[in-house]
């Protein structure tokens, strides 16, 4: 060959940007915070306890497993870096008012308020 | 004693899953590809392979049956043809994203519309953007060989993607050939089990397949980008590791007949270069320097070893056996990328294209005399006059 023909160089991933090979990460996703999915969440479901009648339909309807119930304490705890906002869980309680959508603007530190998605 | 024996394609990427040893299978109908499921069916039947052997309700579920299959640990095989590609195309991306190298066995058709069962590239040639490792074969025995070669080059660390082992339908899908089939012993020296990097697991659970930040979505297009720079030595081990373990030499990338001191050669791909390799010897005989080079890998592209190969060469007539609409050339794929390959050249081959094989029709000895004299011609007045001739038309 007359010339030395281009080559395709190197690419340098910087390591702070690296991502899991494959994407595959320890499960599950929920406790692990390589892969967050709430950062376009435009409200938030807010549960009322003394409305709640623990009916664990929030539960079984949420598609991310947002809804932990502790056993001990007889409650419900909120994924907030997974939840999406997308309400099923709302549309599914039973009890008038014990889970209700709030905006995120009304929250301090909402997802919409942040400059850099976590 | 590694024995000969006459075989289809079909039979020959069967006789090749089946030396893999593969665990799952994933089937679902549609000619010419199926007669591998058939031959495979009958090997699990008569207890000559143990696998899983699944009945997908399409292709799409094909593909997604071996992704979980591979995800659990498993050697996994499907394979398709025509629109039944192009029905699985949605589960090509996260397969290839999600880093499991199952193998996928394509004898090509043509697609729809109408309802053409000839073969033709343009099924597998269109998921070429796909992340998977795209190569064609020329004979059955290549057809077993890339089996083999392709689950080893796939399974590397180095490289941990899915592969296509595509064939012409009919052409080699269809018509039998000499086969030599390994023995036991050498498919083990050469093919090492298959081990998974983070298989779904009890004891160590991890998730496959979850959603990504956009912000992670660049460096993990780049990070696999980065694997297909380290394919290209993968493949050349294991072309060589092959040839010393089977007895069998390939150019890892390129076949090149008679092109040391050729003036016009033919680029191609797939079952009618062995026309071409005749058409050319005939051509010799008649005193046109004629010569061929044969792509063995689509993905990855060898634009350095093409360069190396055809760079000397005053002509070069690509035989397109796929279409590509309305495209820079107006004619089928291969002409682009061989194209940008020479470009840096200080003195590049003249290239056009010719669309021939389409809808599964031959390319008769009589078209590569007439391509021949396209090609004679342009030396002559030393410039490309069409960027695309139709065969035929």
């Amino acid at each position: 060959m007359a010339k030395a023909l281009p080559g395709y160089g190197t690419i340098d991933v910087p390591k702070d940007r690296v991502v899991p090979f494959g994407a595959v990460t320890p499960a599950p996703v929920g406790t692990q915070p390589l892969f967050q999915t709430s950062n376009w969440r435009v409200v938030r479901p807010v549960r009322d306890d003394e409305k709640c009648t623990r009916c664990l339909q929030c539960y079984m309807a949420c598609p991310d497993a947002c809804w932990v119930y502790k056993a001990e304490g007889e409650t419900l705890e909120w994924v907030g870096d997974f939840c999406k906002g997308c309400q099923v869980c709302i549309a599914q309680c039973p009890e008038e008012g014990a889970l209700v959508a709030v905006p995120e603007l009304d929250f301090e530190g909402g997802v919409v308020r942040l400059e850099k998605p976590f | 004693m590694a024995k000969e024996s006459m075989m289809t394609g079909c039979r020959a990427a069967a006789e090749g899953a089946k030396a893999a040893e593969v665990e799952v299978i994933c089937s679902y109908p549609i000619r010419p590809y199926t007669a591998i499921m058939m031959e495979l069916a009958k090997m699990v039947a008569n207890g000559e392979l143990n696998a899983e052997f699944i009945h997908g309700e399409g292709e799409h579920a094909q593909v997604s049956v071996v992704l979980g299959a591979s995800a659990a640990g498993a050697r996994a095989y499907t394979g398709s043809s025509g629109v039944g590609v192009t029905y699985a195309m949605e589960v090509y991306s996260p397969m290839a994203g999600g880093r499991y190298p199952v193998q996928m066995s394509i004898a090509d058709r043509t697609l729809d519309p109408p309802g053409d069962f000839g073969s033709e590239h343009t099924d597998a040639m269109s998921t070429r953007d796909q992340g998977w490792l795209l190569g064609w074969a020329a004979t059955p025995q290549e057809v077993y060989d890339n089996t083999l070669m392709s689950y080893r080059i796939g399974e590397d660390h180095r490289v941990m993607l899915p592969q296509m082992v595509c064939q012409d339908g009919y052409f080699i899908s269809h018509i039998p050939d000499k086969v030599t089939i390994g023995e036991v012993s050498q498919v083990k020296e050469f093919l090492p089990p298959y081990r998974p990097i983070h298989p779904l697991s009890l004891t160590n659970p991890v998730s496959h397949g979850p959603q990504i930040r956009p912000d992670q979505g660049a460096p993990m297009d780049a990070m696999r980008a980065q694997t297909f720079l380290a394919v290209p030595k993968v493949i050349e081990e294991a072309t060589a590791d092959f040839a010393r373990i089977f007895g069998r030499k390939y150019d890892p990338f390129v076949e090149q007949y008679k092109l040391e001191d050729a003036e016009i050669a033919f680029f191609i791909m797939g079952a009618h270069s062995n026309t071409a390799r005749t058409a050319v010897d005939k051509l010799r005989k008649e005193g046109v320097k004629a010569g061929m080079a044969r792509l063995r890998w689509v993905r990855p592209w060898p634009t350095h070893q093409l360069a190396e190969a055809l760079g000397h060469v005053k002509a070069v007539g690509v035989i397109e056996t796929s279409t590509s609409y309305g495209s820079a050339m107006r004619g089928g794929n291969l002409i682009h990328e061989l194209r940008a390959s020479l470009y840096d050249l200080d003195d590049r081959p003249l290239v056009t294209s010719f669309m021939g094989g389409l809808g599964g029709e031959t390319i008769w000895p009589a078209d590569f005399d007439y391509m021949a004299g396209v090609l004679t011609k342009m030396v002559k007045e030393k410039r490309t006059d069409r960027y695309v001739y139709w065969l035929g038309m």
